[in-house]
């Protein structure tokens, strides 16, 4: 505290110029969002003359529009449908095998959990056209359950190992005086394990949400049907096909941008702990 | 009441609770990624160009032949030099980037860090899809930039020619910095509190502290968070697809855009993509272990 004193007018052109570059970048993380926004409420024709500034006159004739032509209502309920149920196979799975990695020593988990943690490593990109020939092969390209497996699939080392990690720390006493009372394994996944997995299971509950809603690659080769694609393609389809009729297409980018904007700030604190913890898994 | 058992009937039972836990989870990654992995290779050894896999007409061995062709490909090295943009950009613009950020927030420099964190993090959550196509048309010749630019230096003309790999790298910095902020806080936070403040008893200055406390405990951090700006890097695919597609012809496609455009554009030609997505791999792997050799000669205590 003595410093203060002294350096006071130093330190406070120096807090000064440290606020003046946190305010830079957060204005630089917005500002596109904003112009987004605002450049969604204009008319094509007043976007062309007026492309920074805000609206002359608030339309809402582009989300209209888009809202209709896109398909918007069919792609979010196709999104939520492949989230949710991502989501929640992904969670089970690998909460089951995480609770057998950890609890029951068998001389397997060695090579199968070693197999996951490979798992993280690898990438959509080198498994893409692979995949692409093998669901085509089983006969579910163009299916739901053909974009389902593969999502669960890729979800599962992050969880696997996330889950693993953290059922280790479940006491092995509470486990084996369970089995001595006589509760099924069953019985005690549920009962014990699953209860006291609550805070590891929305980390992953949180990666597999934000992940699976954003993914538009994978969903992209396996489905040909407007009627199974998610959000994100369908944004990609419409808006990306707009390249001149730019009030829909801000418009229908919005709509996109919405359920995961408010997702995140719902969730922000959930968020950045889960993205933490994927992180540093090295 | 409690069921007699042996021990026989313990074992067994416990082997089969073992397989019943791990067996759905362990398939579903088995055929989803295992072995796609596996047969990625192996196809790109192979004649295969469409058709049926099996019983189909007979698929050739051919060993090295699209590696052979792939190293001869000029938008091979193209692409690559892109992807290696990229990995710079990434090590050396948003990891010192995102630790500047995290460590002006994580000190109390300026108030308000819940509101600063929120909002930098922000674009890193939005739809790959969604930034493209915006950044696509802020970019564009009739769009935002070349406006905003005409407002500090009137006659402005902007070309996306000249540099077309320019505001992609400049996009990947502005949507994943906030990442690796956040990544820092959350490690700047397990630090002893009780060491910075020793230190500044003991007349640390800020720099002296950032120097000789935190770097050295962030060490293990660092080389975590360049493993995972490396294989992003290699990975990149989502954005440039939507921001350029790899365009203007081919000057801004990376490895992933180039395997894409071998299967999925044209004449698909699978072993050839294959060959390319076997050698990304390698690459990551080259540079990830190249990453913890690093490490383990120069790196600090963690």
């Amino acid at each position: 505290m003595n410093d203060i004193k002294d350096h006071n007018a130093r330190s406070r052109i120096s807090s000064a110029l440290t606020y003046l570059v946190m305010i830079f970048f957060t204005v630089m993380a917005l500002y596109p969002l904003f112009w987004l926004i605002l450049s969604s409420f204009k008319t094509t024709t007043e976007f062309q003359m007026n492309k920074l500034g805000l609206p002359i006159r608030w339309v809402t004739i582009n989300y209209k529009d888009a809202w209709v032509r896109g398909k918007f209502p069919m792609l979010i309920v196709n999104s939520v449908l492949y989230t949710s149920l991502t989501t929640i196979a992904i969670l089970v799975f690998s909460f089951m095998a995480g609770f057998g990695f950890a609890k029951i020593r068998h001389k397997a988990t060695a090579v199968l959990y070693g197999s996951f943690v490979i798992g993280i490593l690898l990438t959509l990109q080198s498994i893409m056209v692979p995949l692409f020939l093998i669901v085509n092969w089983v006969g579910l390209y163009n299916t739901r359950l053909g974009v389902l497996i593969p999502y669960i699939g890729i979800g599962m080392p992050m969880g696997v190992y996330l889950g693993t990690e953290y059922i280790k720390s479940v006491p092995d006493a509470l486990v084996e005086s369970a089995r001595i009372d006589g509760a099924s394994y069953a019985k005690i996944f549920w009962m014990i394990i699953v209860p006291m997995a609550v805070p590891v299971a929305i980390t992953v509950a949180i990666l597999t949400v934000t992940g699976t809603w954003n993914e538009f690659m994978l969903i992209n080769i396996l489905t040909s049907s407007d009627s199974l694609k998610s959000l994100p393609v369908g944004v990609q389809k419409f808006a990306g096909a707009l390249s001149t009729d730019y009030g829909k297409q801000f418009a229908a980018l919005t709509i996109g941008l919405i359920p995961m904007l408010l997702f995140y700030l719902v969730f922000r604190k959930e968020i950045t702990k889960g993205v933490a913890a994927g992180a540093v898994k090295g | 009441m409690a069921k007699v058992q042996t021990m026989a009937d313990t074992r067994r039972e416990q082997k089969r609770a073992y397989w019943t836990l791990v067996l759905p989870g362990f398939l579903l990654y088995l055929s989803v990624m295992a072995f796609p992995t596996i047969f990625s290779v192996i196809l790109s050894l192979t004649s295969y160009n469409g058709g049926k896999l099996f019983g189909g007409r007979p698929i050739e061995m051919v060993g090295f032949k699209w590696y052979a062709r792939l190293i001869a490909d000029e938008y091979f090295y193209r692409a690559l030099k892109n992807n290696l943009w990229i990995v710079l950009v990434s090590v050396l613009g948003q990891i010192p980037l995102g630790f500047f950020l995290a460590y002006v927030l994580y000190r109390g420099l300026v108030k308000g860090r819940d509101f600063f964190q929120t909002m930098i993090y922000l674009p890193t959550v939005i739809s790959t899809v969604v930034i493209g196509i915006l950044w696509k048309s802020f970019f564009a010749p009739h769009g935002a930039f070349p406006e905003l630019m005409r407002l500090f230096r009137p006659g402005y003309e902007y070309s996306m020619s000249s540099h077309p790999m320019l505001p992609v790298l400049f996009v990947i910095l502005w949507m994943y910095s906030g990442m690796y902020m956040i990544i820092f806080i959350a490690n700047l936070q397990k630090i002893d509190n009780t060491i910075i403040e020793a230190a500044r008893i003991d007349g640390a200055s800020e720099m002296q502290i950032l120097r000789y406390v935190i770097l050295p405990a962030l060490s293990g951090v660092i080389v975590v968070t360049a493993i995972l700006a490396i294989s992003g890097s290699l990975k990149s695919f989502d954005l440039i697809y939507v921001m350029t597609g790899g365009g203007p012809a081919n000057r801004t496609s990376v490895l992933s855009i180039y395997m894409f455009d071998k299967a999925f554009k044209g004449a698909p030609n699978y072993p050839l993509a294959n060959a390319i997505s076997t050698v990304m791999v390698i690459i990551s792997f080259f540079l990830i272990g190249l990453t913890k050799f690093a490490e383990t000669r120069f790196g600090g205590r963690e």
